[in-house]
């Protein structure tokens, strides 16, 4: 993959915006600074004894033109910046978003959701803001900076008054330079105090049958009191720098003013500077002290989103894990067996294995069974054979071609897969069972959903499959999330099935018509299955026992009762179970 | 703004829109409300005020020296520097004390509010930990930290924001008025007269901004839910290979999202805009009037001068006072909303006097004053009921949540003083509304429960929470420590016991084993120990707070052997000399139980030992037969 550069892309597409709106800034800056001109016009004219009712109607409509001008022309070149940053913030969202669904599991791992929702979020409004409003403010500072002296220079405001009175205005942006970073930091401790007490205050609702039962309350009102306290104490420090702050900024400005009235007002009397151009020079300075300002805080959004940019920019650049090989042919998984041949991987190099020489041939049509610990390398091995992680080369062959050289589309479009977490999306149930095809009919949804046992549940609903599930709509248990994943996995009718540890969560009776079912469904098509419970595998054509990463037994469930060995502990041990199953029913 | 603001955001935004959204701000009751609490302060305000008024007066006062100079001095040609020089000093002296007044004015205001807020934040909270548990089985959890943290911070930011914008702003264009009118009286009419305009386009374009703004955090949210959403589930939507069609879906939301930014953005620049060319075409009219005054003679020119000055001041405190006119507004609801909690009795209360039944009992007496005892802390009662034996009699009892549908009708029973009761049933038999009942979360609508013959209603509800130990299916385990979850925070109980405690139920082995040992942080739920080890540690609060009578709320989830058999080993030594009830999911732990209770209906249908019930051939038989013919098939 290229070098990522966003924003020098951005640039590159977006600069005759950027162009134009600085065009406009100054326009409207060159205009705004004519009206202290104006008016000090305007008292020369008064002082002079020249002023008629022709002129004073000239100069309130001079004055309300330059006012109009200037802030039609601002108004536009604001708008222009603001627009391509939401554009920039747009593609870049884009450009992320299509990144993620690229990259694979180890990605994940490493990152975490909310990490990678902060840079999706923070660092692309950072970089936003900064080339937004920062080049709005910037340019609109600069240019009233520039037209302001010009002005002031043109009127014949003497060069050494003009310093004498800006001086104490230039001190500002370095003000904001140092002080904003601290405002900003200790602004944060409030929202991570804040943060804090909601935390505490969840945790307490959520335990309160707990904490009642201990009749403990007055000890979690204190807890609870702390966090508030903190926050507290953490918002008065904020506040003792923050109004400071907003003291230090009009003071310089009023300082700003004095030393043009004191000085100004001096060299009028002595005759060196006109009237007119004494008032002109006061609005001057009143003028210049908001831009200022803004400068300095541009400056601060410009340094915090750089290091977000660079973020965005290393981000963008990983290459993912599993890249489709240029010669990738299509597989046709239809009616072709499954090798596994003396696998051995590890997730890194330096790492223990998690799969020790495993050989395994699934023939067309068969049904696998594998059982094992947590840990044991079950759900590894399914992984490999989605290509999730890449397997050392031909180890895994799909009708004797690698699995390496399948083209993603036709490997995973061809397996049906139903992971054991039950994973669903805040959509409708028939979206979420048919996600492999969201044009499936309304028939086959409700087959799949048949077959998982799901359907009675489903029509209870006051929306059946319309239902929304998730954050803003209906929870369900753990049971019905795990077989609506499993209609979401059978309604492919995938030429291979993986069912990993797909029915762990349903009670038994649920799963014995599950299994039914499936073995139904699946007659004559490749499945694998993986369970902790011996009763959903009993069935397979071949079990094997996976023990530490390696296969410590296989054979048929009546092969390996009669052998001594971990499959026969497990079976005793889950019989015994099983001797008092349960009483209620899931759900 | 935050992802997890976002997401919580979008939440809050939907669930208002299914209940009664848009509350009207009830201005007068919110703040007659309010008024208790800012009253200690009232002191503390008057001096806020105070310093406020000499903040602004040197951003005041600056046109008004600035007249002066111009007017007496230098266009009076007088060439008198020493009066100029004067000013400069006033305004210097001004300048420097506003100064100082502004940050002391500010810091005093946040001082009084965030009292205010901290005050009103931890009485909310020990409000709602007061309530009794229907009120938790009503309310979302979610809208009760609302109440806690979004709307105690609205409160905040009234405080913060404006009051303060109501100080300064509101005294800066009430000063200006003055001084407009102190300057020239017919100028300043006229000037008045563009104040009720601006106001009315100021607050008409702020709730307008307001609609716009929601849109654009609404998609927002919704597009970082889905975004999300879509990382935890990436390994799926590869393996299903849509990764095409989520790029669409989320195209589709960016592409929403950026359309209401750009509506936002079109929004605050008109506006802003707007309010330029107002105060621009202020200017240009007083300069107009003003102008023709001035050549008339009827005016000085540094009055206009002044007057021009003051205009363009004029408008920036407007500005910021309607900006804060969202956050007022959604204060007072927030204000509102926390006083309808603050007025919601629990519906469960200790009975006050001593009813001559409850006197009649040692027990009794004992407990109440173990009542006045922990008025003075939770520890003292030193987790002893001596002479409780824990004899438990249900009488006649019937209970409802909602009126009609009786959840349990006249139910019987009594259990003896360290009997081990099982009970089964189908959900929604009423066996978690019994357990519900005796630890008095609800009360009963007829009959009565008694502990060693006192009526539950009759003790207070802290010392009959600590009498009844309850473990419930999923242990809930606090952000701490383990040794802290397990003495529930307690100081006054000793490390020492904690660790006897985890010895005992046979935690101690696995708790050693982490990186930290006892002083291990827990997070929420408790990741990072088993569901197994989860439930041992709630069974070592049960050893160190020794209660007379145990509920078992069994785990139904499915454990590892290894983990289930340290469970069944921890159940076996915490019932012991205690009265024991389980609500069993697997037959398999109560079929020691010395009784078994198979309720049906909140009915209890039958009762006995395992042997006897199997002998009966009921109900109890068949849930036997079905999980052995399960193992059958």
């Amino acid at each position: 993959m290229k070098s990522q550069r966003i924003l020098a892309d951005f640039f590159r597409r977006s600069w005759p915006v950027y162009v134009l709106s600085i065009t406009f800034h100054l326009v409207s800056n060159m205009i705004n600074v004519f009206y202290p001109k104006v008016l000090g016009a305007f008292t020369d004219k008064l002082a002079g004894g020249e002023l008629t009712r022709g002129l004073v109607v000239d100069y309130s409509l001079q004055l309300l033109a330059i006012g109009i001008a200037s802030v039609v022309f601002s108004g536009i070149a604001m708008y222009l910046v603001m627009y391509v940053g939401r554009t920039f913030e747009r593609g870049v969202r884009g450009l992320l978003f299509r990144h993620f669904t690229r990259m694979g599991e180890r990605f994940y791992a490493k990152n975490g959701v909310g990490k990678l929702l902060s840079y999706f979020m923070n660092d692309v409004t950072a970089v936003r803001e900064s080339i937004a409003m920062g080049i709005n403010q910037t340019a609109n500072a600069t240019m009233l900076l520039l037209s302001a002296m010009t002005m002031m220079i043109i009127s014949g405001i003497p060069l050494y008054l003009i310093g004498a009175c800006v001086f104490p205005l230039l001190l500002i942006p370095f003000i904001v330079v140092y002080l904003g970073p601290i405002i900003r930091q200790r602004s944060l401790h409030v929202q991570e105090a804040l943060g804090k007490m909601t935390e505490t205050a969840e945790e307490q609702f959520g335990g309160i049958r707990v904490t009642k039962k201990f009749a403990v309350e007055p000890i979690m009102n204190r807890r609870f009191g702390q966090t508030v306290d903190d926050i507290r104490a953490a918002q008065l420090r904020l506040v003792r720098v923050s109004s400071f702050f907003q003291a230090l900024v009009p003071f310089l400005g009023t300082i700003a003013l004095i030393i043009a009235l004191a000085f100004g007002g001096y060299l009028t009397i002595a005759g060196r500077l006109s009237l007119g151009n004494f008032v002109a020079l006061t609005l001057y300075v009143r003028m210049l002290m908001t831009p200022l300002q803004q400068i300095g805080n541009v400056i601060n959004s410009i340094q915090r989103s750089r290091a977000s940019l660079e973020r965005l920019n290393g981000l963008l650049s990983q290459s993912p894990d599993i890249v489709e090989s240029d010669a990738a042919t299509e597989a046709d998984l239809s009616d072709c067996a499954i090798e596994i041949d003396h696998l051995t991987f590890a997730y890194s190099p330096s790492s223990e294995p998690v799969l020790k020489d495993v050989s395994v041939r699934i023939e067309p049509g068969a049904t696998l069974g594998i059982i094992g610990r947590t840990g044991s390398g079950k759900t590894t091995l399914m992984k490999l054979l989605l290509r999730i992680y890449d397997p050392p080369p031909g180890t895994i062959r799909f009708g004797g071609e690698d699995v390496r050289e399948l083209t993603l589309e036709s490997l995973r479009g061809q397996i049906g897969y139903v992971p054991q977490d039950g994973f669903l999306f805040s959509t409708t149930i028939r979206e979420n069972i048919a996600f492999s095809d969201r044009t499936a009919v309304m028939g086959s949804i409700e087959d799949a959903a048949r077959q998982a046992q799901i359907h009675a549940n489903i029509d209870e609903l006051p929306e059946r499959f319309e239902t929304k599930l998730g954050e803003r709509g209906l929870t369900l248990s753990g049971g019905q999330r795990q077989r609506t994943s499993l209609a979401r996995g059978l309604i492919k009718r995938a030429s291979v099935m993986i069912l990993d540890d797909s029915v762990s969560a349903v009670d038994a009776v649920t799963e014995k018509d599950i299994i039914d079912s499936i073995r139904r469904e699946r007659h004559n098509k490749t499945t694998i299955i993986i369970a902790h419970r011996i009763s959903a595998i009993k069935h397979a054509d071949e079990i094997i026992v996976l023990d530490d990463g390696e296969i410590v037994q296989r054979g048929t469930h009546r092969e390996l009762l009669e052998q001594p060995g971990l499959y026969a502990d497990l079976h005793a041990i889950q019989e015994e179970g099983s001797l008092h199953a349960t009483g209620t029913s899931d759900s | 703004m935050r992802p997890a603001q976002a997401i919580h955001n979008w939440q809050a935004d939907h669930k208002g829109d299914h209940g009664g959204q848009e509350e009207k701000p009830q201005y007068i009751s919110a703040f007659k409300a309010l008024s208790g609490y800012v009253k200690p302060h009232r002191w503390a305000l008057a001096g806020v005020m105070a310093c406020t008024v000499v903040a602004i007066l040197s951003e005041l006062l600056q046109p008004y020296l600035m007249k002066i100079a111009i007017d007496d001095n230098l266009l009076a040609g007088k060439n008198d520097f020493r009066g100029l020089l004067l000013i400069c000093a006033v305004y210097l002296g001004l300048s420097v004390s506003s100064f100082i007044f502004a940050y002391l004015q500010n810091n005093l205001l946040q001082q009084v509010g965030q009292s205010i807020v901290a005050r009103i934040r931890k009485q909310l909270f020990g409000h709602i930990m007061k309530q009794s548990m229907g009120y938790f089985d009503r309310m979302s959890s979610g809208s009760l930290i609302t109440h806690v943290s979004s709307d105690t911070e609205a409160l905040n930011q009234f405080f913060s924001q404006v009051l303060l914008s109501l100080f300064r702003d509101g005294l800066t264009i009430l000063f200006i008025l003055v001084l407009m009118f102190q300057l020239d009286t017919t100028l300043a009419l006229y000037c008045l007269v563009l104040l009720p305009v601006i106001f009315l386009i100021a607050i008409a374009f702020r709730s307008f901004m307001r609609a716009t703004y929601q849109l654009a955090r609404t998609r927002l949210s919704r597009m970082v839910a889905f975004v999300a959403e879509n990382l935890s589930g990436m390994g799926l939507v590869q393996a299903f290979h849509q990764q095409k069609e989520q790029q669409r879906q989320f195209d589709e939301r960016n592409g929403l999202y950026f359309r209401a930014n750009l509506r936002e953005i079109r929004t605050n620049v008109l506006f802003g805009r707007t309010f330029d060319i107002l105060s621009n075409l202020a200017i240009a009219l007083v300069t107009w009037i003003g102008g023709m005054a001035v050549l008339g003679k009827q005016l000085e020119f540094g009055v206009l001068y002044a007057f021009i000055t003051y205009i363009r001041q004029f408008f920036q405190p407007i500005n910021t006072i309607t900006q804060q006119w969202n956050t007022l507004q959604s204060a007072t609801v927030a204000i509102s909303r926390i006083w309808t909690i603050f007025g919601t009795e629990p519906e469960i209360t200790d009975k006050t006097e001593e009813t001559p039944r409850s006197a009649e009992r040692s027990v009794t007496r004992k407990q109440m004053t173990l009542t006045t005892e922990r008025s003075q802390g939770v520890s003292e009662e030193a987790h002893s009921f001596g002479s409780v034996r824990g004899e438990i009699d249900f009488e006649h009892i019937s209970f409802s949540y909602e009126e009609g549908i009786p959840i349990i009708q006249g139910l019987d029973l009594h259990i003896e003083p360290g009997e081990m009761i099982g009970v089964v049933g189908t959900t929604g038999a009423g066996k978690s509304s019994l357990i519900s009942l005796l630890c008095r979360f609800y009360d009963v609508k007829e009959g009565s429960i008694r502990i060693d013959g006192t009526d539950v209603r009759d003790i207070p509800q802290a010392t009959l929470h600590r009498l009844i130990g309850l473990v419930q299916q999923e242990p809930y385990l606090y952000s701490g420590s383990i040794v802290d979850n397990v003495r529930m925070f307690d100081d006054s109980i000793s490390r020492e016991d904690v660790i006897r405690a985890c010895e005992f139920v046979g935690a101690d082995g696995i708790i050693r084993k982490l990186p930290d040992g006892y002083n291990t942080l827990l997070s929420e739920r408790g990741s990072g120990l088993s569901a197994g080890e989860r439930q041992l540690i709630s069974f070592a609060r049960i050893i160190v707070f020794k209660p007379k009578v145990l509920i078992l709320d069994e785990a139904s989830a499915n454990l590892d052997s290894q983990t289930e058999q340290l469970i069944q080993n921890a159940l076996n030594v915490v019932s012991k000399q205690r009265t024991t009830i389980v609500i069993a999911h697997r037959l398999s732990t109560i079929m020691q139980a010395d009784r078994i209770i198979v309720m049906s209906h909140g009915e209890i249908v039958e009762q006995g030992s395992h042997q006897e019930l199997i002998e009966l051939g009921g109900q109890y038989r068949e849930l036997y037969e079905h999980s052995q013919g399960q193992q059958a098939g």
